[in-house]
């Protein structure tokens, strides 16, 4: 069935989540390793009678000579304190602590999930008491409980099992609860409640499926806090006598001289397999978290890529007369990961910002954009980098500068407004104080003498606020206690607190409102006059920018479509996708018409088509679009376009103009 | 107002789990067999007046507890009996007087005993403790930020194997290795010491104190590392690291303000949830290493089934968890401002 | 008292909530009142278009029509049958009737489930089409009748490996499985990109023409509505401000906030730069409603008498009313 899978990739069958996740896992070393590690202790458990030198189950006569023997050919791990063969203990040893493990992890992993899912589910009174009891359990140290109850009642292990699986299902139930909310809140579960599904079918369809990973990783871990307590509990002294666990082999060599006898092999050995054991489930469990939420993978803190200087050259449209401030040439940015060839995420694009100039990039969601403004400030993840062209500003090329020389470029030159506000502000920190950061990091004029704030530095901030529309005295509130469009507001405030002289706005009005966008906007383009500004916009929305933008750059699948000043966009595009995009957009003076949408989607990075990146969707693609890449033209007067359909439409102009002059 | 009203309710619900706590630990010494004292009643080689004898001794010769017929409906209890007179009020009347009871074994209140112990279990599990979180926050710290790197994948082999040691088996292998290498191993001072200069005592006092106190350390600081290095890569993943990294702080100003607090939360609730994980190490080193706090009280005590200072060990115990669960709540509101507005 | 010619209507509809929880020792409850009086009536094959900003109530009136919250007070009668305190049967035969497309497309699909198990679900809910032929052709109907073409290529796949265009015909197609006469659309587009609504849009306008489906669709663009909603009712905190056909609305809006709402309406064209009423503020919590008419702090023209009494509703032109003392116009 693989195969086949393989070798048709159109086919339309695709492989079962089980079976993708079996190719995930077999990925991580890590999971790999604690299976493996696993496997052979259950192995060796289930066939002790078999694979152990001696049946340490029979009772036999022991003469004192037999104590504590070191290991030799006869006993390879030596005797215990009862003259018994340690190896052989080993193996049965570990048939006792295995069923400890795994029984009592099932009773904890059972009641702690089906209250879990109950007390998240139904919420509520019923999650008020469980999660209350839950808390409740949680706090009372459970060894000492353990201890008391065995104490208390007989030490056989159907007791020991019980007792560590009735007292270990507290952190299950609090982290199903907390998943099952998750997933509750989530709007499929809604939709299957708007189908009429009830809460057997949701729980069961639903719920469980979503809660399952984390439950296995979780069970995986409860059973090795199971092991470890009935080791414990064993080695207090309150084991099964009869039943020989590896914490009862410890029990009985350290009670009974194993240490003054010298005797290091009767201690070590069962502490290892409690070891052994305990690591294998923790490396499962490790591996599999990452397997099943593989997060943890890469952060902003990792060394960037050093960026590749190239040849130069580039295109000039924008107010004519206005200095140039931001110089962007040919910059080409991959992709790289581990046995795959580099994404190719940007190829040559170009562009020149002037001063108080406003650009706006325009391109579906996943064309480069943001790729492309992080990679100005040197701010791209791990796995990318600029592969070729220069970003000259204040006349430095910053893809060479060093990462002090950069950190001075950052928010004094070039400052950046995040597209959610929400998770660029830190919440722990009071509004003001994060733009008062910036102010301080820059300038170190404001740095006060003295203990305590310059009270220009507050001045400042509240000068700030009050530029992008926020009372002062709400510097000092939180993030969370601001709303979507303040946020967004603060977020301006602090782009604006070392007088920058760019901006780059990422989708600043993406997750907002018509009117609080139209805010957003408005506040962006009083600022630009008032300050000077030259912007950046973001946008995957062409009508958002028609209105304030001078220049237009549409990007598509990494390379620039089209660029030209606003009108000659909006008026005359020639590139198919500007068209496209353009006839996208309702327009309200014709209601009537009926909208028009590209169809299709835009190119996966790791999949680009040979020729145009835009062919599979042209609606004027032939044959030369699908076979080559097209270059970026010039057309009168700082109007770019990539498109073969340029040419042609040269060459049959010029043959026009050919046959008129015969 | 909305932080006291936050801090009135953590309290509140302290002091309930306390309760329940109280009314736990007087029901599984009653419920539950194995008490001598009730063992002894049921003896039937004992005559009447020896059964008598020992039931007014412990007191239980006293109506259990008092069924509260307008709030119980099933009626479980006496009814018709002073509440005053029960067991239960009997229990909790002593409690508060500080009365935990009389070892079976030394005839010595209680109370006295565990109280000499609760101070080196305290000094065990604070240094422990101060010396873990440390070390595991720090090698957390380090990993999480050379984060795929051999430093990361070492730092997280080894607090996992760290995690997986049972923790009485490397108490077992430290006094193996500290007794060949003649390092105390055994109690909290050389007998004969009490005359000695208070500095010279102290510095007695701290090597005993090395091996259980490295145990404990390596015990916890793994599990320290990984709690500190997961959540930091959480955190330095957050886009306001990228915001921050865009305003030109550099690496260490961007982990010290931005990262470090917020990834440090999660670890306050861990730290908190811990400590009753934290006692069961405690218990296991204590009994390794004859330590003489509360954890030796239980295991001497399970094994002389002294059940009056198990009862009052664990009431000890846990009402200490339950404390120090809520400086750990309070501790969390006041660093992450999101809890009050909740 | 039911006037039969109407398919759907709503009579004085309000939802409130308890804000926050009741606490142990407060017991004073403060009310949002996220629908606070709402009357709407829809005719069969009509399309209906709800806009507003966030907290103005149309999603929750969307989840009130659904029965997935109880009203407060009011009532709903939808086909002649008075449905607004429905038991739990009734409601599950209603949900044959009345379907719900979610704003989220990434977020309404289970990842567990594949997609040919999404469009099959509410047939097995629902115990219809019980025959594995008969099921499997009405679940590759919905499909197709959403776009997906040919729906064998889809039937096995996860959500994961589809666009967020695909992903909402997905949601689209296991709506349309149960063969609603009402589907009420909550922004379905207003997650996608701007080159994928128009798809949605001309998909749910076909499926309107073909199928005389009953659509209310729930946006925050009034630029969107103009394509295929017959009439436009514009909410502002859980009223009703304003109701008209949709040419009648956008040609001749009479409620300050209509207004301007539709003047923030960008246009893609920088000749056509014009005078934008931008709303100062946001949608004032509705928990503390401003007296007299609730959208006075923010109107640009609001004159003493708004801030003191509730404007009436008043007819402008046939069906086309509005709730401001400003517009002239007689009492209905």
């Amino acid at each position: 069935m693989t195969v086949a899978e393989e070798t048709s990739p159109a086919s339309p069958r695709t492989p079962s989540p089980l079976l993708t996740f079996w190719r995930t896992f077999k990925r991580n070393r890590m999971a790999l390793v604690g299976l493996g590690m696993l496997a052979l202790i259950v192995l060796l458990a289930v066939f002790a009678p078999q694979v152990a030198p001696y049946d340490v189950t029979r009772a036999v006569d022991v003469t004192i000579g037999d104590i504590y023997q070191p290991p030799s050919g006869t006993h390879w791990l030596g005797t215990d304190d009862a003259g018994k063969d340690v190896l052989s203990n080993f193996f049965f040893g570990a048939r006792v602590s295995l069923i400890v493990g795994f029984f009592a992890a099932f009773i904890s992993v059972v009641i702690g999930g089906v209250m879990g899912i109950v007390a998240g589910f139904y919420g509520g009174r019923v999650e008020n008491i469980l999660m209350r009891f839950t808390d409740i359990m949680l706090v009372i140290p459970d060894l000492p409980l353990m201890v008391v109850i065995v104490a208390l009642t007989k030490p056989n292990l159907i007791n020991i099992i019980f007792v560590i699986g009735l007292l270990g299902w507290t952190t299950t139930a609090r982290i199903v609860r907390s998943q099952t909310l998750a997933v509750k809140s989530r709007k499929f579960v809604l939709r299957a409640r708007a189908i009429g599904a009830g809460n057997g079918h949701i729980i069961l369809h639903h719920i469980l499926p979503l809660v399952m990973p984390l439950l296995v990783v979780n069970a995986i871990l409860v059973i090795s806090l199971a092991i470890l307590n009935e080791s414990a509990l064993s080695f207090i002294g309150l084991g099964d006598p009869t039943a020989l666990s590896w914490g009862q082999m410890l029990n009985y060599a350290f009670g009974r001289g194993a240490m003054s006898a010298g005797a290091g092999w009767a201690l070590v050995v069962p502490g290892l397999g409690i070891v052994w054991v305990v690591l294998s489930l923790t490396l499962l469990g490790h591996g599999l978290e990452q397997v099943l939420n593989p997060r943890l993978d890469t952060h902003h803190l990792m060394p960037g890529r050093p960026a590749v200087q190239g040849e130069a050259g580039a295109p000039a449209v924008g107010p004519e007369g206005a200095p140039v401030m931001l110089d962007v040439q040919n910059v080409s940015i991959h992709y790289f990961s581990d046995g795959k060839s580099p994404a190719r995420a940007i190829e040559n694009v170009s562009f020149r910002l002037r001063a108080g100039e406003l650009m706006g990039l325009v391109g579906e969601s996943g064309c480069g954009k943001t790729t492309l403004m992080l990679a100005l400030l040197r701010l791209l993840p791990a796995a990318g980098q600029i592969v070729n062209g220069r970003v000259l500003f204040g006349g430095r090329d910053l893809t060479a500068l060093g990462e002090a020389e950069l950190a001075d470029v950052r928010w004094k030159g070039v400052s950046i407004i995040f597209q959610g506000a929400m998770n660029a502000l830190n919440p722990v920190r009071t509004v003001g104080d994060q733009i008062a950061e910036a102010i301080l990091c820059h300038d170190p004029s404001y740095r006060s003498r003295r203990a305590g704030r310059d009270p220009r530095l507050d001045r400042r901030v509240a000068e700030l606020l009050d530029l992008v529309g926020i009372a002062k005295d709400r510097k000092e509130c939180f993030p969370h206690q601001y709303s979507g469009g303040m946020r967004q507001r603060a977020m301006i405030a602090m782009a604006l607190a070392c007088n920058p002289q760019v901006v780059i706005a990422d989708e600043p009005t993406t997750a907002l409102d018509v009117m609080i966008q139209a805010q957003v906007l408005e506040l962006l383009d009083n600022l630009r006059r008032r300050l000077g500004l030259s912007i950046i916009f973001v946008t995957h929305d062409l009508g958002v920018v028609a209105e304030m933008c001078d220049s237009v750059l549409v990007m598509y699948g990494g390379v620039t479509a089209e660029y030209a000043d606003v009108d000659t966009i909006y008026n005359s595009p020639r590139h198919p996708y500007t068209r496209e995009l353009l006839k996208a957009f309702p327009d309200l003076s014709h209601p009537e018409k009926r909208l028009a949408s590209i169809p299709g989607y835009p190119p996966r990075l790791d999949s680009l088509p040979p020729g145009c990146r835009f062919a599979p969707r042209c609606p004027q693609a032939f044959e030369r679009c699908r076979a080559e890449q097209p270059v970026l033209h010039e057309l009168n007067g700082g109007h770019f376009i990539t498109c073969h359909l340029i040419e042609t439409d040269r060459k049959r102009r010029s043959k026009d103009r050919q046959t008129l002059s015969f | 107002m909305k932080r006291t009203q936050y801090l009135l309710k953590r309290l509140g619900w302290s002091v309930f789990t306390i309760a329940f706590v109280l009314v736990l630990n007087f029901f599984l010494f009653r419920v539950l067999p194995g008490d001598p004292a009730r063992a002894g009643v049921h003896d039937p080689r004992l005559k009447q007046e020896a059964v008598e004898a020992i039931r007014v001794r412990f007191g239980l010769d006293k109506p259990v507890i008092n069924c509260f017929e307008s709030l119980n409906p099933v009626r479980f209890g006496s009814c018709d009996v002073n509440p005053l007179e029960t067991q239960f009020f009997i229990y909790v009347r002593n409690l508060f007087k500080g009365d935990l009871g009389i070892s079976y074994h030394t005839n010595r209140p209680v109370a006295e005993i565990l109280a000499e112990r609760l101070w080196n279990t305290i000094l065990l599990i604070g240094l422990g403790q101060i010396l873990s979180i440390f070390l595991g926050v720090a090698l957390g710290i380090f990993a999480a930020w050379k984060a795929r790197t051999a430093i990361d994948y070492g730092a997280l082999l080894t607090s996992l194997l760290a995690w997986s040691l049972p923790t009485f088996w490397l108490g077992i292998i430290l006094l193996f290795w500290g007794s060949a290498h003649g390092l105390p191993i055994a109690g909290k001072a050389t007998p004969g010491t009490s005359s000695w200069p208070l500095m010279q005592q102290w510095g007695d006092v701290l090597r005993h104190m090395l091996m259980p106190t490295l145990t404990y350390t390596i015990v916890y600081l793994g599990e320290y590392t990984l709690i500190m290095r997961s959540s930091l890569l959480d955190v330095l993943a957050e886009d306001y690291i990228l915001t921050a990294k865009a305003k030109g702080l550099n690496t260490f100003q961007i982990l010290k303000d931005h990262a470090l607090k917020n990834a440090m939360l999660p670890l306050v609730t861990v730290i908190a949830i811990n400590l009753g994980f934290t006692v069961a190490g405690v218990l296991q080193i204590e009994a390794v290493f004859s330590w003489p706090g509360l954890g030796g009280a239980i295991y001497e005590s399970v094994l002389r089934r002294d059940y009056p200072i198990l009862q009052g060990a664990f009431l000890l115990i846990a009402v200490a968890v339950i404390l120090a669960n809520l400086i750990a709540d309070l501790t969390y509101s006041y660093l992450d401002p999101r809890v009050q507005s909740e | 008292m039911t006037t039969p010619e109407y398919f759907l209507e709503v009579h004085e509809l309000k939802k409130y909530f308890q804000a926050g929880r009741p606490g142990i020792f407060s017991r004073r409850t403060r009310r949002v009142h996220a629908i606070d009086g709402v009357d709407l009536c829809l005719e069969r094959g009509e399309t209906i278009a709800l806009v507003g900003e966030s907290g103005c109530g149309k999603s929750t009136l969307a989840l009130t029509l659904m029965g997935l919250e109880k009203p407060t007070a009011g009532r709903i009668i939808f086909e002649a049958e008075e449905i607004t305190h429905a038991d739990e049967r009734t409601r599950k035969a209603l949900r044959q009737r009345i379907q719900m497309v979610f704003q989220d497309p990434y977020e309404s699909l289970n990842p567990t489930q594949t997609i040919g198990e999404i469009v099959a679900e509410p047939l097995v809910v629902h115990g219809l089409a019980r025959e594995g032929g008969e099921r499997q052709g009405r679940v590759v109907r919905a499909l197709e009748d959403a776009g997906l073409k040919p729906a064998a290529d889809y039937l096995h796949r996860y959500p994961h490996q589809l666009s967020g265009g695909q992903r909402q015909r997905v949601v689209i197609a296991s709506a349309l499985v149960l063969e609603p006469h009402l589907l009420i659309a909550d922004e379905p587009v207003s997650m996608l990109d701007v080159s994928i609504r128009a798809e949605i849009l001309n998909l749910l306008a076909e499926l309107r023409r073909t199928r005389q489906i009953s659509i209310i669709f729930i946006t925050h663009d009034l630029g969107t509505v103009g394509y295929f909603a017959d009439r436009v009712a514009v909410m502002y905190l859980g009223r009703i401000v304003e109701v008209g056909r949709t040419k009648e609305v956008l040609k001749n809006p009479q409620h300050p906030y209509t207004k301007a709402l539709l003047s923030v309406i960008p246009v893609p064209n920088p000749r056509l730069r014009r005078e934008r009423v931008i709303l100062q503020g946001e949608t004032p919590n509705p928990i503390d409603l401003p007296g007299g008419c609730r959208f006075h702090p923010r109107c640009p023209v609001a004159e003493e008498r708004c801030q003191q009494d509730e404007p009436p509703r008043v007819t402008a032109a046939p069906l086309h009313h509005a709730a401001c003392w400003l517009v002239s116009g007689k009492k209905p």
